[in-house]
């Protein structure tokens, strides 16, 4: 993530055609050189399966698209027949989807509550920080105890983690109303509290918000595998049981799928941001 | 000088505002004690003083903004308890809602339920062109200069036609030159509409060129110092002999020369 920020600050500096042209061919270079290195290095290392080569882990990748996989749809219970790597990232999507828009609601609604409800913030902050240090993998042992390690359990330990940063979020945004905004709303006619919330702490609490929301998605990515390293079937399982076989190649193919998940996410996120936030 | 002139009973049928022996605290300053004052129905009066001498303090408290510690507010004879859509507010640093265009920002007041227009659309308009802001209806506030700004937020604060305008040094942070051209805006736009205006303001030179009548305050306690009627035609040149030396009295009032600097008088 910092690293976008860092292309976006860069945009400003070297503007113009030329300087996007040199940006790229040097981000093309960076790239290059990894690969040649990490060829280098799989060619070097014996026995082979502690680095898996490019050239296998791209075999790996494409056959993840070449072979299929049947899974079950939660609640649905149908059977569904994807190729592998979609049929993996499905599963994988089954709790971190719910996970993550479960505990975004949550947490924003909490959020803007104890922002805007000092009564409700002095009952709660001692709460929060208390149980905001722990790390949301720590509750592993209860999502498997209450849901047991399928869907639901991970989907609780996404839940968590999308929980705190949004709650963060909401919080920040709203704590930070300008008071001369509340009082210009409030010589203009609103006078519920819940309209104020509304029509001023949301607008202006959106940026907050919504980065929060965005920097959830990738942690929720980090906490997903997690989960699913302790068994839940996904994307991350893969990784672990391709190991077992000593299919590092595989692994590889599957952190690769995670990646390009997390970039089309962040990539949409932001789009919907930019257009969201146009009066920034 | 006497102090305030008025007492409550006296003209109370033409008295818009009448500030009662209101006296307002904050941790360590004592910001206004014992203020009294009266503004006539239509009157632009300006309130000059240094910082700190309470005269913000003073407009949030005929806003409603703010509760007196002691004394009282009203407002056409009513006692001020909370922010209505009467009393219209106009910030220093123009308080626009970011997320809003120019046109969504003056139409906010309208939308309140308790306001109530036959054609928003068209008042909305009519507002924007009486600011000359055409051709910006769908700017966000960070695409404006400072003058730009603070047309809209005159135009939101009219929008619900308030009848008090109160005014907290709304062209205290936009240059010299477009401040004259807000100046003969601001005074057309209240030819046409006869709001009573309260205008806070530390520029001598401002207040003499708008007001009626102005009120001078002193700091720490915020006091009234006295009360000047400036009985000039409009509009005003400040080369004017009489100019001067109404600006001259006002100073005089303010502290001696050598005092001046506590006085951020930009004249």
């Amino acid at each position: 993530m910092s690293h976008q920020t860092d292309t976006d600050s860069n945009t400003m500096v070297t503007a113009g055609f030329e300087g996007d042209v040199k940006r790229y061919l040097r981000g093309l270079g960076g790239l290059l050189a990894f690969l040649l290195v990490w060829w280098a290095g799989a060619m070097v290392t014996q026995p082979s399966y502690l680095v898996p080569g490019p050239v296998d882990s791209a075999h790996a990748f494409f056959d993840l698209f070449a072979t299929s996989t049947a899974i079950v749809v939660p609640i649905f219970g149908s059977e569904l027949v994807l190729p592998t790597g979609v049929a993996r990232l499905a599963e994988t999507l089954f709790h971190y989807v719910p996970g993550l828009l479960l505990g975004a609601s949550c947490g924003i609604g909490l959020g803007l509550a104890m922002g805007w409800n000092g009564v409700l913030d002095d009952w709660l902050r001692p709460l929060v920080r208390a149980l905001r240090p722990i790390p949301p993998l720590a509750w592993v042992v209860f999502a498997i105890v209450w849901f047991g390690i399928h869907h639901t359990g991970a989907a609780f330990i996404v839940f968590v983690g999308a929980f705190w940063i949004n709650f963060y979020g909401a919080y920040g945004g709203v704590e930070g109303v300008s008071s001369e905004l509340t009082d210009a709303a409030s010589t203009l006619g609103v006078e519920r509290d819940l309209s104020m919330l509304k029509l001023v702490a949301l607008p202006s609490a959106a940026p907050h918000v919504l980065t929060g929301f965005r920097t959830s998605i990738g942690r929720c990515w980090m906490i997903v595998v997690g989960a699913e390293l302790f068994g839940a079937p996904g994307v991350g399982y893969e990784i672990i049981n391709a190991s077992n076989n000593l299919a590092m190649a595989t692994s590889v193919a599957y952190m690769f799928l995670i990646s390009l998940a997390f970039l089309c996410m962040d990539v949409g996120f932001r789009l919907v941001e930019r257009s969201v936030l146009a009066w920034r | 000088m006497a102090m305030s002139e008025i007492s409550a009973t006296d003209q109370e049928s033409s008295e818009k505002i009448t500030i009662r022996n209101v006296s307002k605290a904050y941790e360590s300053t004592q910001a206004l004690e014992d203020v009294s004052f009266s503004v006539s129905e239509g009157e632009f009066c300006c309130v000059v003083g240094p910082s700190g001498c309470g005269k913000t303090t003073l407009l949030r408290t005929i806003a409603g903004l703010d509760d007196p510690d002691s004394g009282s507010v009203l407002v056409g004879g009513d006692p001020v308890t909370d922010p209505g859509l009467d009393r219209g507010m106009v910030f220093q640093e123009y308080a626009l809602f970011p997320w809003r265009t120019v046109r969504g920002n003056v139409r906010f007041g309208l939308d309140r339920p308790a306001c109530e227009c036959a054609d928003c659309e068209a008042r909305v308009r009519e507002l924007i062109d009486l600011v000359g802001l055409d051709g910006f209806e769908d700017a966000y506030p960070k695409e404006l200069s400072g003058g730009m700004k603070q047309r809209v937020g005159i135009a939101r604060a009219l929008a619900v036609d308030p009848e008090i305008l109160l005014m907290d040094e709304p062209f205290g942070s936009v240059d010299a030159r477009t401040r004259d051209r807000l100046h003969a805006e601001l005074l057309d736009i209240w030819a046409q509409t006869g709001q009573t205006i309260v205008f806070v303001t530390h520029d001598i030179d401002e207040a003499v060129t708008l007001a009626d009548r102005v009120v001078v305050m002193d700091a720490d306690p915020g006091t009234v110092q006295s009360t000047i009627s400036i009985g000039l035609e409009r509009p005003r040149e400040r080369t004017a002999h009489d100019f001067v030396d109404h600006a001259a009295k006002i100073r005089a009032e303010l502290g001696s020369p050598a005092d001046a600097s506590r006085y951020h008088d930009f004249s």
